[in-house]
């Protein structure tokens, strides 16, 4: 009974299909300042990575992050990185993002209230938002070119975006 | 049975795949969300079958959203703890409402039915769930959140689930944090549990501060426990507070330098519930978090009761390709001048309950390679045991999408008590083909010689595919037999018992 159940889930799961609106959030920056989703969007693609400072591939996956950044920021893509590091480990997410140099934004999530609404689980979780925001992408775990993927749906949504802008 | 059900799943997986773009599910409408997670796990020695799966679905709607979780599990963790007797359940374990109002400077949150919230790190509120670790003390009532010019407040009342799955203790809360400066934020919070039997409440409550100049940012908070029945009896009226606990961190980050240093001081500081199987708070248990099996083999976990300690931590890029790490941290119990102590009446020495010091160097020496050396060094009081673990892990990389990963690691643990000395050895070799694909082979070896000349060597080993499908599935399948262990998060830890035979975990989300 219980492999029969199992089956059947595993059978809707990877029958159906959807895309969503990212939900709005407002969290805590490192500056101690609230940021809100709905002011990101609307600008370009944008970039959601649920990251933690204990997390090896999640400080791998930043690290393609911060090139994709720079080479893109001038055409309107954004990333907000999502610290999910809980109370234990927070105190170290500020001078880990300075020994780092990470310019995007870092964004506190100390009791995964927003990894909740994004189902994040466990981390290195990526989603990609296109103008609307909309998620059209979303990737659980990190290995070795999972960024090259990330890169070609931003640059199809930044080529979509000024195909619109032309017309 | 079970090669019939592998022929059946690997078809299905084929076919989605081939028609990915004729999925015969329609899109879902817009606002909803859903999430599942199942994990099923069939162990030979034992003949025994475990089902879990916790199925997520949201709406939101403008200001509006709303949610359900429904949880079975068939039957439940083996662990008394984690199952809370149940072997069969279920049911709507998490439902709730919610509407925000406002922007993100003047704004307001209510929440009623199941919910979750944390006060500043922990000392006074945490309400979580971590699914690895089989924790959700949610709360069921009312929450509410406002933000306004500079203050932010939170207040809430609740009741969490006991062991016997009722709730019963009634739990009042309140944070108010103020924004006086950019760089100066001070707090307070103030808790309170409602027993249904006639007892005196507990009232534990704190206050905290943080200001941030220049590269340096400093958190402090500082609490306070009182129950009168406790007072009375055990104290004689002559104490007003029968607990007491502090937190501080300091953080200082010059360049590629950074440091973080964490004071600890929790005295008789556990909050729950008056039945003893509900605990509220979890402050910041300043031990490390490790990614390596091993290092997570022999855990110390917490006791906001009875511990004090600081751990001190070093970062220092030297290049983009080398990174090192240095941390060192000491856990010692209370002496008995502590309200723990003269609760419980003893006269107990000061003890040392853990001490751990670590070391990691990354370097990628060129595109293709990249190493990472750990050690560490660990003396803890639960099991008294000592432990050396070097730590070995190599990156090659193939091509842009091609990896393969290769850990070795290896512990040497004496047993204080017995004076016994046994090694540990874990080869992990892993292949990851970008985005879809990762094969794991994990081998562990444990070497005991009881007697001179005489050695007991047992053996795990297992094999773990991982795919992901269509973007919002990830499958992970588990073949072999895995050594016992602890899997702790933040000094919160679940014992894994050891397990022969085969496990499904696949987690679905949209």
């Amino acid at each position: 009974m219980k492999l029969l159940i199992t089956v059947l889930i595993i059978i809707v799961s990877l029958n159906i299909n959807a895309q969503r609106k990212a939900p709005n959030f407002k969290l805590e920056n490192l500056d101690g300042k609230f940021v809100e989703l709905k002011n990101f969007t609307g600008k370009g693609p944008l970039l959601i990575s649920f990251w933690a400072t204990w997390c090896k591939p999640c400080v791998e996956e930043l690290e393609e992050y911060k090139k994709l950044y720079s080479d893109y920021k001038g055409n309107g893509f954004n990333i907000i990185a999502i610290s999910t590091d809980d109370e234990k480990t927070v105190a170290k997410v500020k001078p880990f993002v300075k020994s780092k140099d990470y310019n995007f934004t870092i964004l506190l999530d100390t009791n995964s209230e927003v990894a909740r609404k994004y189902y994040v689980q466990n981390v290195p979780y990526t989603f990609l938002l296109d103008e609307k925001g909309n998620i059209v992408y979303s990737h659980l775990g990190y290995k070795k070119g999972d960024e090259l993927q990330v890169k070609k749906k931003v640059e199809t949504l930044l080529t979509s975006a000024s195909d619109k802008t032309s017309d | 049975m079970h090669i019939k059900f592998f022929f059946f799943l690997l078809l299905n997986c084929f076919t989605s795949l081939l028609y990915a773009q004729d999925n015969f599910f329609p899109q879902l409408p817009d606002g909803l969300g859903l999430s599942n997670q199942l994990e099923y796990s069939y162990d030979y020695e034992l003949k025994r079958e475990i089902f879990e799966n916790w199925f997520n679905l949201d709406y939101r709607y403008n200001i509006f959203s709303a949610g359900i979780r429904f949880d079975i599990f068939q039957p439940n963790d083996p662990n008394p703890a984690i199952s809370r007797g149940k072997v069969i359940y279920a049911d709507i374990a998490f439902k709730y409402i919610e509407a925000e109002i406002g922007d993100v400077e003047e704004g307001m949150k209510v929440t009623a039915g199941n919910f979750y919230s944390l006060f500043g790190r922990g000392l006074i509120l945490k309400s979580y769930e971590n699914r690895n670790i089989r924790i959700d003390n949610n709360l069921l009532g009312v929450k509410i959140e406002g933000y306004y010019a500079g203050l932010k407040l939170i207040a809430l009342t609740g009741m969490a689930e006991n062991f016997y799955a009722e709730r019963k203790d009634i739990l009042h809360a309140v944070d108010l944090e103020y924004k006086i400066v950019n760089d100066l934020k001070i707090s307070g919070s103030f808790a309170s549990n409602d027993p249904e039997e006639d007892v005196a409440r507990t009232m534990i409550g704190s206050i905290r501060i943080q200001p941030s100049i220049w590269n340096f940012d400093f958190y402090g908070e500082y609490g306070l426990k009182r129950n009168n029945d406790v007072k009375k009896e055990k104290f004689k009226n002559a104490a007003n507070n029968i607990g007491e606990a502090y937190y501080s961190a300091a953080n200082f980050y010059y360049g590629a330098l950074s440091l973080v240093g964490e004071y600890k001081y929790y005295d008789n500081f556990i909050f729950g519930s008056y039945d003893g199987t509900i605990i509220y708070n979890n402050p910041p248990a300043i031990r490390k978090e490790y990614t390596y099996a091993l290092l997570n083999r022999h855990p110390s976990p917490l006791n906001q009761n009875n511990e004090k300690g600081f751990q001190v931590e070093a970062n220092y890029s030297f290049a983009s390709e080398t990174f090192l790490t240095v941390s060192y941290g000491e856990t010692k119990t209370l002496g008995s001048d502590s309200y723990y102590q003269k609760v419980l009446g003893v006269n107990q020495p000061v003890r040392l309950q853990l001490k751990e010091s670590f070391i990691q160097l990354n370097h990628t020496w060129n595109e293709n390679i990249k190493t990472i050396a750990a050690f560490g060094y660990s003396e803890e009081r639960d099991a008294n045991t000592k432990n050396i673990t070097p730590i070995l892990e190599n990156y090659f990389y193939i091509d842009e999408i091609n990896t393969i990963k290769l850990i070795i690691e290896h512990q040497h643990t004496t047993d204080k008590t017995t004076t016994e000395k046994y090694y540990t050895d874990v080869a992990t070799l892993e292949y990851l083909r970008s985005p879809l694909l990762s094969i794991s082979v994990v081998s562990e070896m444990q070497t005991k010689e009881p007697d001179p000349g005489k050695t007991i060597r047992r053996f795990w080993n297992f094999i773990q595919f991982g795919y992901t499908l269509g973007e919002h599935t990830n499958l992970i399948l588990l073949i072999g037999t895995r050594q016992a262990g602890n899997i702790c998060i933040g000094g919160v830890c679940r014992y894994e018992p050891e397990f022969s035979g085969i496990e499904i975990k696949m987690f679905t989300r949209f």
